[in-house]
């Protein structure tokens, strides 16, 4: 059957696509790499908010051999993962190609503890589905699937590239102090404090210490402040604000000759009529009540998350009013 | 000079469409509390950037030109260059056409703009929704992507001069981020007396051209030599740089710019003093503070 030319390569290639998606979705994450063979699990990458770094050891020599140890891997992650303050999201995703696992201990106390620490493991299977993994994901409330094939794969993969809902009660609220720095003009030399050598223009400086960083988010390695810019944290705004689905919009509406105005799509003015000058499918937003089609909609709610509709009018309230 | 065909789009044979064919949406504002103050007036303006559409139309007869005004209480679509003219009579090149539909549909908007004002704004300048025009302008670029693989190569140029809304922070930002995902650059040519954070930012993410003119009597001259050349040919040319981008957050509280806040773990609100509870998400904090 199989991934073409061996599941390794098939299986980096999409991770590195599922890295720069993760981190376009979420900037202010961190990812770690681990690779299980032999029995052990070893750390690739550690965690780390720049995509570079993990890119570039997937593009390096990735070998396959062994037994895979399902609990070595867990415990490893635990390690690393209690170390995060407790208002940070854990997670784990595997993907995992062996029928089966070597451990040296009792995987249910290893997966008990996991549960413990709040840690949300997820599993994506490449031959067949296991009992442990099933059992693992279940009890972490995490999810599980097995790829079909290729693009089957690519698609489970990049579903866990947006952020899970979080619960109510186990979402803790903190205030965490953070900077915002300046981006410095060209031709400014200073020494960055991650690479300790001179740099020209371009950089940023942390306002408590005043130390240059090389990109953001990160933190200051001098003060430890945490450095972000506001459009990372602007990123993250439409998971907390999303806008309503639109509703669908029953065809003897549009074939109202008082309803004139709404004979277009209003985000992208193409005629919602196809030609026969018979309606064609549309959407309606709740709020502002124009009409859009399908095409829009789609886009809206993927990749805009605005509603042209509710954005372009100040006063929603009187649109209805006066659109006759 | 060859005087340009009917402006329907006719199925174009591949070899004449070469790379460097653009579709340019202006998005123009239109804010009647900002022209009255401004130090050019509207009408001197729009000769300006009138001149500025035919000479993009000139300079490659498969350019295509989309005016998106930006009103007070609401935006919306004034002219698209590829659309049939409504009166054939007046079309004998698309010079004569694009003028007076222009300023015919401009003056309907403007009218009904100003019948939308509820209420008298306090004091200073309102601002203009450009959330509502940007995001108009990425829907229209969609459907052209969805045309087929020759197509335009479209970006955004935003004249505008009044200050920016910060409510509209959000909505400007998932704008802002859809572009950059599109690969679709953001121009802007500020022509207030502030610079605007909010365009700064929006160039700078989606790799356009930030500007804001000395003297607005030259008008015409700063469009045509930064802000006309196409995608393609920007490589050769250097173009203004920004002098600095200002990534300063504003705090949710009072709305000033701050260095350094407090960010609520579950909303992500910035506050610039240490609260008990969070105004947004109404969580109280938990634990001691960090850091």
């Amino acid at each position: 059957m199989d991934f073409k030319p061996s599941r390794m390569a098939v299986v980096a290639k999409h991770i590195e696509a599922f890295i720069r998606e993760f981190f376009d979705q979420n900037p202010l994450s961190q990812i770690g790499l681990v690779t299980i063979k032999d029995g052990l699990a070893q750390c690739l990458t550690d965690l780390g908010g720049s995509p570079d770094s993990h890119v570039k050891a997937l593009m390096g020599k990735l070998e396959c051999s062994g037994d895979s140890s399902l609990q070595n891997a867990l415990d490893l992650v635990h390690g690393y993962l209690n170390q995060i303050p407790s208002y940070g999201h854990r997670e784990v995703l595997i993907l995992y190609s062996a029928l089966s696992t070597c451990d040296p201990g009792d995987i249910m106390e290893t997966i008990q503890e996991c549960k413990k620490s709040k840690i949300r493991c997820s599993v994506i299977g490449l031959s067949a589905e296991i009992f442990i993994c099933r059992h693992l994901c279940q009890e972490t409330g995490g999810s599980y699937s097995v790829a079909l094939d290729e693009s089957h794969f690519k698609e489970l993969l990049l579903e866990h590239a947006p952020p899970p809902p979080a619960i109510a009660e186990f979402a803790i609220a903190n205030l965490i102090k953070m900077g915002f720095p300046q981006r410095a003009a060209e031709g400014v030399i200073s020494i960055c404090s991650c690479h300790k050598e001179a740099k020209v223009g371009g950089g940023y400086t942390c306002p408590r210490c005043k130390a240059r960083v090389c990109e953001l988010p990160t933190e200051c390695r001098i003060c430890g402040l945490t450095l972000v810019s506001s459009p990372h944290l602007a990123r993250s705004y439409h998971h907390l604000f999303p806008i309503p689905p639109f509703d669908e919009v029953s065809l003897s509406l549009l074939n109202n000759p008082h309803q004139r105005s709404s004979r277009a799509c209003f985000g992208c003015q193409e005629s919602l009529l196809i030609p026969g000058n018979k309606p064609n499918l549309c959407v309606a937003c709740p709020k502002c009540k124009q009409h859009f089609c399908l095409d829009c909609d789609i886009y809206i709610h993927e990749s805009l998350h605005n509603c042209p509709g509710c954005e372009s009018f100040r006063h929603s309230k009187i649109v209805s009013v006066t659109e006759e | 000079m060859a005087i340009g065909r009917s402006a329907v789009m006719a199925p174009v044979p591949s070899k004449l469409y070469s790379d460097d064919v653009s579709l340019l949406m202006v998005l123009l504002d239109t804010n009647p509390f900002f022209w009255s103050t401004a130090s050019i007036p509207f009408s001197k303006f729009l000769s300006h950037v009138l001149a500025f559409l035919n000479s993009i139309l000139l300079i490659n007869q498969f350019n295509q030109v989309v005016v998106i005004a930006t009103g007070c209480n609401s935006c919306n679509f004034i002219f698209d260059s590829s659309s049939v003219p409504a009166n054939p009579n007046l079309e004998n090149g698309r010079m004569p056409a694009l003028c007076s539909n222009l300023l015919q549909k401009l003056e309907e908007f403007v009218t009904g703009d100003e019948k939308l004002s509820k209420e008298v704004l306090a004091a200073g300048i309102g601002s203009s929704l450009l959330s509502g025009s940007l995001s108009m302008a990425l829907c229209y670029i969609q459907r052209v992507f969805r045309t087929g693989p020759l197509h335009p190569q479209p970006r955004i140029l935003c004249l505008q001069g009044s200050p920016d809304g910060p409510e509209q922070y959000v909505a400007v930002m998932n704008a802002i981020f859809s572009a950059q995902r599109s690969m679709v650059p953001i121009d802007s040519c500020v022509l207030g007396a502030q610079h605007s954070a909010f365009l700064q930012q929006a160039s700078y993410i989606t790799g356009g051209v930030y500007l804001k003119p000395q003297q607005l009597d030259g008008l015409f001259q700063y469009l045509s030599t930064v802000f006309a050349t196409d995608l393609h040919s920007r490589r050769f040319l250097q173009l203004p740089k920004p002098a600095g981008v200002d990534f300063r957050a504003s705090c949710f509280c009072h709305k000033n710019t701050i260095d350094m806040g407090y960010i609520c773990s579950v909303c992500l609100s910035i506050f610039c003093k240490h609260h008990k509870k969070c105004s947004t998400c109404g969580r109280k904090r938990q634990s001691s503070l960090e850091g």
